[in-house]
């Protein structure tokens, strides 16, 4: 079975924590930096994501992610550095350009707080498995049909892809070029969105009334096969994010 | 007891132009073990889910007649509350597989759920049909890594594990090899002979002649005959109807011969060889 998701079988603390544990570090990551605005208060949440990310064995899987994010802010940094307003402090000039101090700070700030909700979303993801963070999430009373939605995308989508394969290799059984440069990619997939998009159109209707005669919208209370999965300390890490994000409420009230 | 009264069913999908189910009108008793033949397009699909009530209410259209099942008429209820009682297996087992479960354990227990069963009866019922269907080897594997026979068979398990009084099976052995076609036969009835009343759409007509005990033959949407496989097979315009008789009819036809005291031609082997075997002696 092929796997969109991202989640990484390692065995670690963080791996045992339940998934609504990793909702509100989410949380925490979001608010603590804005509450708090400071830039040692910014470097200290990414530090502690990223020591999190190593504790939980995944932070090599970070790497892909933080390409992408890294290249993004390093265009925002040097557009703050040299073109914010109110840019007065010069830093170094590099031929026609320079670089200024207060634009610098800005943009520094910022982008640790990018990378500090993409590390909070990476604990998730990398160390959750979908189905796990599902089944929390409904036993905690979200719906059950948004459930299925989300664990479903994360099967049926490589189903697909799948199907997109098979019928790539019967149209080029058929002698049609699907491979080479760009324009003869692009050719090549159009023909491939009719029975594809046909094709999901159509599981999707018969998929639908599958479910639907299994019980899906049954108003009876819904039961579990498995039994739930026992996680630790989920009460005293939960409230002691909740405590932590309200101390830093009152920190900056008072302050 | 009637288990499914059918009155001047009519039935239009949406944009169509032509009837898809053209005034059928039919009782089937409890225990019973129907089979439904009739060429493509004919409305035995369309005529299944009606029975479980997604014609009309998931597809709508235009609909005329009764259709009461297990005392529930079900142009009256929801699709939710009919599947307590009817289980339908469709066509393509592919389709059927929910996509949100990880195993065939949990993919079989998804209806289960649904409908509130406590957890240990839940998986006494997996155990059986996990058994019944020759699936037990696979119950950790995903579900989506199943061979397409594998899959139809699990589909089965899901719906049977719903333990409904009435079960449909649209072309339920498509994917499946003879020896595992006559594995899921067995298994169904089986279940039959336990009460469960069976309606069944299936090609392999060696098989509907051995197992059900009457036949409905459709064409264009029409009821054209609904009886013993005997009378149904013997049928001088069967090809009209885009339908094959059994090999062994067709055998005895050609040969002549009757089930003694009958009109018909014998549509099973036992019958067949009792009739060919007297003639060689
Ligand atoms: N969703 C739909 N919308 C419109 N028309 C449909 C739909 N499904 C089936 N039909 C039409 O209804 C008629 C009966 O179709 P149905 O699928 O019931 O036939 P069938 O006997 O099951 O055929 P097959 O042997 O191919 O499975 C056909 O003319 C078909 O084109
Ligand atoms: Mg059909």
């Amino acid at each position: 079975m092929k796997s969109i998701s991202l989640y990484t079988d390692r065995k670690s603390v963080l791996h045992s924590l339940d998934p609504i544990n990793k909702l509100y570090y989410i949380a925490f990551a979001i608010f603590i930096p804005i509450i708090l605005p400071s830039i040692e208060i910014s470097l200290a949440c990414v530090a502690l994501s990223f020591t999190l990310l190593i504790s939980g064995k995944v932070f090599t899987k970070t790497m892909p992610a933080f390409g992408v994010v890294l290249f993004t802010l390093l265009t925002v940094i040097l557009i703050q550095g040299l073109f914010r307003p109110g840019n007065a402090t010069i830093l170094f000039q590099a031929g026609p350009f320079t670089m200024y101090r207060e634009g610098l700070l800005y943009a520094s700030i910022l982008s640790l707080r990018v990378i500090n909700i993409v590390s909070s979303f990476m604990i998730l993801v990398l160390t959750t498995s979908p189905s796990d963070l599902v089944d929390s999430l409904v036993r905690k009373g979200m719906s059950p049909r948004i459930g299925y939605v989300i664990s479903s995308v994360f099967q049926i989508i490589p189903e697909m892809m799948a199907a997109m394969e098979t019928i790539t290799d019967a149209q080029r059984a058929r002698g049609m070029e699907t491979e080479g440069n760009l324009r003869v990619r692009i050719r090549a997939f159009f023909p491939l969105l009719g029975p594809v998009v046909l094709g999901s159109l159509i599981n999707t209707k018969e998929r639908a009334m599958a479910l639907e005669v299994r019980g899906f919208n049954a108003k009876s209370p819904k039961t579990y096969l498995l039994d739930q999965k026992q996680y630790r300390f989920s009460t005293v890490i939960q409230w002691g994010i909740l405590f932590v994000i309200g101390c830093a409420i009152v920190w900056r009230l008072a302050s | 007891m009637k288990k499914i009264i059918v009155e001047n069913l009519k039935y239009k999908y949406p944009l169509t132009e032509s009837l898809a189910l053209d005034n059928l009108s039919f009782e089937v008793e409890q225990g019973e073990f129907i089979g439904i033949i009739g060429a493509n397009a004919s409305g035995k699909s369309t005529l299944c889910q009606s029975i479980v009530g997604l014609v009309p209410h998931f597809y709508k259209g235009a609909y005329g007649g009764t259709v009461i099942v297990d005392g529930l008429k079900v142009m009256d209820h929801a699709v939710s509350d009919i599947a307590l009682k009817v289980g339908i297996v469709f066509q393509n087992p592919f389709n059927q597989v929910t996509g949100s479960k990880l195993t065939v354990l949990e993919e079989i227990a998804f209806g289960l759920e649904n409908i509130g069963v406590p957890q240990t009866e839940m998986l006494e019922r997996i155990e059986t049909v996990l058994e019944l269907l020759n699936i037990a080897p696979y119950r950790e594997r995903h579900p989506f890594d199943l061979s397409g026979g594998q899959m139809q068979r699990m589909a089965i398990a899901s719906i049977i594990a719903m333990k409904p009084n009435i079960i449909v099976l649209d072309e339920p052995t498509s994917q499946l090899d003879p020896e595992g076609a006559e594995e899921v036969f067995q298994a169904i009835h089986r279940l039959s002979e336990q009460g469960i009343t069976v309606i069944m759409v299936e090609h392999k007509m060696e098989k509907i002649a051995h197992y059900c005990n009457r036949v409905m033959l459709l064409q264009k949407g029409k009821m054209i005959d609904f009886d013993t496989p005997e009378k149904i097979f013997s049928r001088d315009d069967l090809e009209t109807y885009g339908v094959t008789a059994p090999v062994y009819t067709r055998v005895c036809k050609a040969l002549d011969l009757k089930i003694p005291g009958t009109d018909y031609y014998p549509v099973t082997l036992e019958q067949a060889s009792r009739v060919l075997g007297g003639k060689i002696k």
